[in-house]
């Protein structure tokens, strides 16, 4: 469980780093990117390989479970937007099982709003802000991400089948929501310009081919 | 009197050992602790004399201090360094094409050996390397016939006679012009510069290939490396540094962000693909983490002045490699292995992304490197010692002795002992030079640069 938990937090801080490098001065470091985008594939492997070993008792609680983890990457990213420090802040001291009211209590102490209770109202406005609230799951969302399926990899279904069952509750979601904000990002050279706007990350086609990142898609999708 | 202090104690087995007392000398830049980021030193590099050292700055300036000539027969130090030439190498650029801003930091700094009177030295930021001429003007030509002192023209018709204008002294004026701009040949980021021992060619190098150049030649240059795959994806490592072999023109080295080293043979090929030598070690299981694979990134490539050997640097060790044997190093020094379980956090404040850079000294024995809390190490290879010291304002009487420190790892600290996790891992020194005949130093911290030397009694 804390290797889960460790896992998924590194995950979750490697994102925000490889999010937060396409606003540094002198465009995206390659050397930065394949660095961060190794330490993502190991952390999922590790958790991967953690979430096996604790498969079974897990399995029950899967439907109910399913939509909080959505919640705590799309919380860092919301962090993250707000220049929160790396700290504690970290995601899911939330156990991934379901108990309702630790985590409805813990909401209002966390300070940054629960993206889940303000999605609808935002997802109207989502598409034009930039930054992280491509990352705010809902299920218009999904329906996006699968009307964009040409953008997406066609290793998505078959990577995440071998996994278990509960995985596919965390981060399949995770993963098409990072892609389909990265894709764009993704399909560039290093020089994605940081106001892109979603309608041309949905269509890599239109970059050049040096998408240098793509790797990077291969570890995200992954999940 | 320089030789012979000089000759002493390199005979005397120059270690940074014990055999050495490294005094501070001086120290240069901004005493206050707010550090504009334009100040952040980002590069230092000795010329071939010593008698220059150039430092390159994240603002895009160089900045030259030259060594007095001591003539004093009591001097109980070496000739201080004074600033000799300050401009401005690399400017802010932006690509309009990829909507990209081209930083201004000056990445490397590598000298021309000196052919004449003037100084070259090369000088790259993210993509553009820039050949300059650093000259003296210490004469101007006086008496003019058509022209007045101060430059305003004559009215011929007042002149009356004729004069030979003459040259008298003048103060001092040092000028840096641009001779070269070598640009537009890198899509990636440069990350090193490397001067052939021909002189007449360099090579630079990014994330994914190597360039060749002509140092008079500005408008091509040869492609000699590209891993760049096909397929984007398909990605696993890229060019982290490059350096020329100091003795023969045929042959370079770079290394990866994968912990390898390539030794190539311009006369092999065309395109230097594959490699002449691969140095790798095999990694050691038990220190397999989570954070192996970037932690074995090579940050920096140096070979021996001798050629026989070169040195590595990856985040947590010096490793120095034999040419002939590639299969593991002959020699590893841990800088920090008290760090190693603390990767976790380092990699939160992204210090695990620091590039170290090495240096040897003039004969080859000893070899030096930055590490946290302003803290540097240098390693003696044939005594096997090693010390670790601080360039610190504290300590910046003119021949302090620099006392030894030491990183407590874990259990009971003693006196003097610093434990890890009271280190300040915002100060960092990334950037060391080392003399190419004396025992001086250059360390730089954030924005300092510090001028270290050993005892001379």
């Amino acid at each position: 469980m804390e290797v889960q938990k460790e896992a998924q937090r590194i995950m979750t801080l490697s994102v925000w780093k490889m999010y937060h490098s396409r606003m540094q001065r002198g465009g995206l470091r390659l050397h930065r990117s394949l660095q961060l985008s190794l330490v993502m594939r190991s952390a999922r492997e590790l958790y991967l390989s953690a979430k096996v070993e604790a498969h079974e008792p897990e399995v029950s609680l899967q439907p109910a479970r399913s939509p909080d983890p959505r919640l705590h990457p799309p919380r860092e990213a919301e962090a993250e937007a707000e220049a929160a420090p790396l700290d504690g802040e970290q995601p899911s001291p939330e156990p991934m099982d379901t108990q309702e009211a630790p985590r409805a209590e813990e909401a209002p102490a966390r300070g940054a709003p629960r993206p889940a209770k303000v999605s609808r109202k935002r997802r109207s406005s989502s598409l034009s802000d930039g930054g992280d609230v491509g990352l705010v799951p809902s299920k218009k969302a999904r329906l996006e991400e699968e009307e964009e399926k040409e953008g997406a990899s066609s290793e998505v279904p078959d990577r995440l089948q071998p996994s278990p069952a509960q995985a596919e509750g965390a981060f399949p979601n995770l993963a098409r929501v990072l892609q389909r904000r990265f894709s764009g990002l993704l399909n560039c050279n290093p020089a994605a310009p940081p106001t892109a706007p979603p309608a041309c990350e949905a269509k890599p086609a239109c970059r050049p081919a040096d998408s240098m990142l793509n790797v990077l898609v291969r570890t995200v999708v992954a999940f | 009197m320089f030789p012979k202090f000089s000759l002493r104690s390199m005979f005397h087995g120059a270690g940074g050992g014990n055999d050495i007392q490294w005094c501070f000398s001086q120290v240069k830049g901004a005493v206050d602790d707010d550090v504009a980021e334009a100040d952040i030193i980002s590069t230092v590099e000795f010329n071939h004399s010593g008698e220059l050292l150039a430092t390159g700055d994240k603002g895009g300036r160089v900045v030259i201090f030259q060594q007095e000539q001591e003539n004093k027969i009591q001097s109980h130090s070496r000739g201080e360094y004074n600033v000799y030439s300050t401009f401005q190498s690399h400017e802010p650029e932006f690509d309009y094409l990829k909507s990209l801003e081209i930083e201004e930091k000056i990445n490397k700094i590598r000298w021309l050996p000196q052919k004449n009177a003037a100084q070259f030295l090369l000088s790259t930021n993210d993509k553009t390397i820039k050949l300059w001429k650093i000259s003296e003007r210490d004469k101007r030509p006086e008496g003019y016939n058509l022209k007045e002192e101060d430059g305003r023209y004559r009215d011929p018709t007042t002149v009356t006679t004729l004069r030979v204008p003459v040259f008298r002294p003048m103060d001092l004026m040092v000028e840096a012009s641009p001779r070269r701009i070598f640009a537009n040949a890198h899509t990636y980021h440069i990350n090193s510069i490397s001067i052939n021992s021909d002189y007449e060619t360099y090579l630079s190098a990014d994330d994914l290939r190597i360039n060749l150049w002509h140092l008079e030649i500005t408008d091509r240059s040869f492609n000699i490396v590209d891993i760049k795959p096909a397929n984007m994806e398909e990605l696993t490592e890229v060019i982290t540094a490059a350096e020329f072999h100091p003795n023969s023109c045929n042959t370079f080295v770079y290394s990866s962000s994968k912990g390898t080293i390539r030794l190539c043979d311009m006369r092999a090929s065309a395109l230097c693909d594959r490699h002449s030598k691969l140095f790798e070690e095999p990694e050691d299981p038990s220190n397999r983490s989570f954070f192996s694979e970037i932690i074995s990134s090579i940050s920096d490539v140096k070979f021996s002045h001798s050629g026989r050997y070169m040195m590595t640097r990856d985040y947590l060790s010096v490793k120095i490699w034999d040419l002939n044997m590639e299969n593991r190093p002959v020699e590893t020094y841990q800088v920090h292995e008290y760090l190693r379980s603390k990767l976790c956090s380092l990699y939160e404040n992204d210090c695990i992304f620091d590039k170290f850079e090495c240096c040897w000294n003039g004969c080859d024995s000893v070899v030096m490197t930055g590490s946290y809390n302003n803290f540097f190490r240098m390693f003696d290879r044939n005594t096997k010692r090693d010390i670790t010291l601080e360039a610190s304002r504290e300590n910046n009487k003119p021949r302090t002795v620099l006392k030894p420190r030491k990183v407590c790892a874990s259990g009971k600290r003693k006196k003097d002992e610093i434990s890890v996790d009271s280190l300040d891992f915002n100060k960092k020194i990334l950037h060391t030079a080392w003399h190419p005949k004396e025992n001086i130093i250059a360390v730089a911290t954030t924005n300092n640069l510090y001028i270290f030397q050993d005892k001379v009694n």
